[in-house]
């Protein structure tokens, strides 16, 4: 990607970021008490602030992406491996999304030696032996410092309970 | 409690074995994570974060410490043996440190390296005993506006040199600061962006911010491209470094340490400038410019006092003005709040034994760091060959333990995933991370100090600029911007 079209898409999301604050996400989710006596005492009134530096930033990353040069970034992978780029990522995001919902009912040790081996075998690892033993390992001598050392009440789950 | 007094009783609470120990073991994290291409200092420093919260504070913020002093010496084995670095802080190692280790002098380099780590090291550490204390008395005289500009400042420099672009450092400090804003205001304790969820209504989890935006996208970056950072590693060779060699360096890591201690100082710089301009400046004066950038001995010792420099440094703006200088030091910075302790000049006053306990702790480091740092050089290649597609998944159970026993709370696991993302993205779009993170991390303070000031007006702005203090603190800003205002325009009127 160039550096003028980072400048462009940086820009316009910017401003955009800035509309959706301003006309949508302040006036919906910040409360305000009506009695404040002072405008700039308000608790919109600092997010509001940030949301017009936020556009004027905006405008300035457009105005100078303008006026920069277009210079073709080189490619620096082919489509294909894009696209096994791309499918790597898309099963880490849901590897995490699974972690969230299963992790209340499995435990948080038994998720992480899934977790772990998941993202091992997801980029490739020849240690197929090693990324074994370490998913099992590391998540326990985990537990034990964080659930007798520490003493966080780490989730046990609805399965499988350890000392 | 005079300087003696506050000295010893900084004694009594460090002279005991749990804290050297934290000590030792934070320094030989550090250097391994710091050895290990792809894990940087500041990632092993904020996965260490929470290991000490079971931990005394003296003895969890010396652990903290212990990590990113070895991690910026750590970095430098990779620079010099794989021509990676280790940390962004090593990138001028590499210039000199790869050619010496092509030679077959690796053991040398890397031997230099270290001498010169701890040199600067010890100078910095010094430099922070003298002028932190001052800087704090000093600051004792400040009230919400004069913090308010400073903070500004802080934030300005930070937006302006951590990356490529003033405008995207900008962005990523005005992402910083309206993520601050989630939770209770500040003075009327309504609702901000919480969408009625209890999870939120404190502001979301630091920490969770913290490892998602620094640790996470590289492992993103891992799934992403497997195959990157992997380095084919140099022989140590036989040659040591001598005595007489790193006498020939000294002016230039004295040198060096200097230009560490005053760049650290200034919030935002960070370790790799001043490790360059030490590299440059030990090269415009050197008798041998000739071999610079060939393998020349006295450019590794400047490289290293450059980034070892600033690692005492950067704790000046946080102690004395509760201004973290890098991320690393926001992350401190955190360490200390979850320890229930506000850095800042009233510091000196309340916990100075704490204070006094960490600078001993800081000088003690010196000494481990050398001996430490000569086991790791033998030891790299055992760090070296632990396979990435093993660390990283290891890395990503770390970060879900450590943020999970924060606050016991699944949410904060959320948060840091989906900050993750947005690290990720902010890595593609050449958005530097630092400003968000201390955006984030200062927001409250510049919000509050803000409406303070208004309030102590009546919603006058001149109280803004009340007195020398707050002048001062503009005129930085102002040139600050005008300054890196003017090297965009020349950068990019030079590349057209």
């Amino acid at each position: 990607m160039s550096d003028k079209l980072i400048q462009l898409r940086l820009g316009i999301g910017a401003i955009c970021l800035a509309a959706f604050l301003l006309l949508i996400a302040i006036p919906f989710w910040v409360t305000s008490p009506s009695n404040v006596p002072n405008i700039i005492l308000s608790p919109i009134f600092w997010p509001n602030t940030l949301a017009i530096i936020t556009a004027l930033t905006g405008i300035g990353l457009v105005l100078s992406g303008l006026s920069l040069f277009s210079v073709k970034a080189p490619k620096s992978f082919n489509s294909e491996k894009n696209t096994r780029a791309f499918f790597r990522l898309s099963i880490l995001g849901f590897i995490m999304g699974i972690t969230i919902l299963v992790m209340p009912s499995l435990g948080l040790v038994w998720t992480m030696m899934l977790v772990f081996s998941s993202s091992a075998f997801l980029v490739g690892t020849t240690y197929t032996k090693t990324a074994i033993i370490c998913s099992i390992v590391l998540p326990l001598i985990l537990y034990l410092f964080f659930a007798h050392v520490a003493g966080v009440a780490i989730p046990q789950g609805d399965y499988v309970r350890l000392p | 409690m005079s300087f003696i007094d506050n000295i010893m009783a900084g004694f009594s609470l460090v002279a005991n074995l749990e804290s050297f120990l934290a000590l030792l073991v934070g320094i030989t994290i550090g250097t391994v994570a710091g050895a290990i291409p792809g894990l940087s200092a500041t990632m092993a420093v904020a996965l260490t974060l929470p290991f000490t919260f079971s931990m005394t504070p003296i003895t969890g913020i010396l652990l903290l410490l212990g990590v990113y002093k070895g991690g910026i010496f750590g970095g430098s084995i990779p620079a010099i043996l794989i021509k990676t670095p280790g940390t962004p802080a090593s990138s001028a190692t590499i210039l000199d440190g790869y050619p010496l280790a092509e030679k077959g002098q690796a053991g040398k380099a890397l031997g230099m390296a270290l001498w010169a780590s701890c040199t600067a090291d010890l100078i910095s550490n010094l430099a922070l005993i003298l002028f932190a204390g001052w800087l704090a008395s000093f600051a004792l005289n400040f009230g919400p506006p004069e913090f308010f500009t400073l903070i500004l400042f802080s934030l300005t420099i930070i937006a302006g040199v951590s990356g490529e672009s003033l405008l995207r450092g900008a962005l990523s400090a005005m992402f910083g600061l309206l993520l601050a804003t989630v939770g209770l205001d500040l003075i009327y304790g309504t609702q901000r962006f919480t969408f009625e969820n209890p999870n939120m209504m404190g502001g979301l989890n630091f920490i969770a911010v913290l490892i998602g935006l620094f640790a996470i996208p590289e492992i993103i970056g891992m799934v992403w491209n497997p195959k990157a950072d992997e380095g084919k590693s140099r022989a140590l060779g036989n040659n040591w470094v001598t005595f007489q060699e790193y006498r020939n360096s000294f002016r230039s890591i004295v040198r060096g340490s200097f230009i560490g201690v005053f760049l650290g100082s200034i919030p935002g710089i960070g370790a790799a400038p001043s490790a360059f301009l030490s590299y440059s400046e030990a090269r415009r004066k050197s008798k041998n410019k000739e071999n610079f950038g060939k393998g020349e001995l006295e450019g590794v010792a400047a490289a290293e006092a450059g980034n070892n420099g600033v690692a005492g440094a950067t704790l000046i703006p946080l102690l004395a003005l509760g201004v973290p200088g890098d991320v690393i030091t926001a992350i401190i910075l955190g360490a200390f709040m979850v320890h229930g302790l506000q850095p800042g000049p009233m510091m000196f006053l309340i916990n100075a034994d704490i204070i006094y306990g960490l600078f001993i702790g800081l000088i003690v480091s010196s000494v481990f760091l050398f001996f430490i740092g000569s086991i790791a050089i033998r030891g790299f290649k055992y760090v070296a060959d632990i396979p990435r597609s093993i660390l990283f998944p290891s890395v990503m159970v770390l970060c879900v333990y450590g943020v999970f026993a924060v606050n016991n709370n699944l949410f904060d696991v959320g948060v840091m995933f989906v900050m993750g993302w947005i690290g990720f993205f902010m890595i593609q779009y050449k958005i530097p991370a630092a400003p968000f993170l201390i955006a984030f991390i200062l927001g409250p303070l510049l919000e509050d100090n803000f409406r303070q000031s208004m309030l102590m007006s009546g919603s006058s702005a001149s109280i803004l600029f009340r007195g020398p203090i707050t002048w001062f603190f503009w005129l930085l800003t102002s040139i600050t911007v005008f300054t890196i205002a003017r090297a965009g325009i020349k950068t990019r009127q030079n590349d057209s």
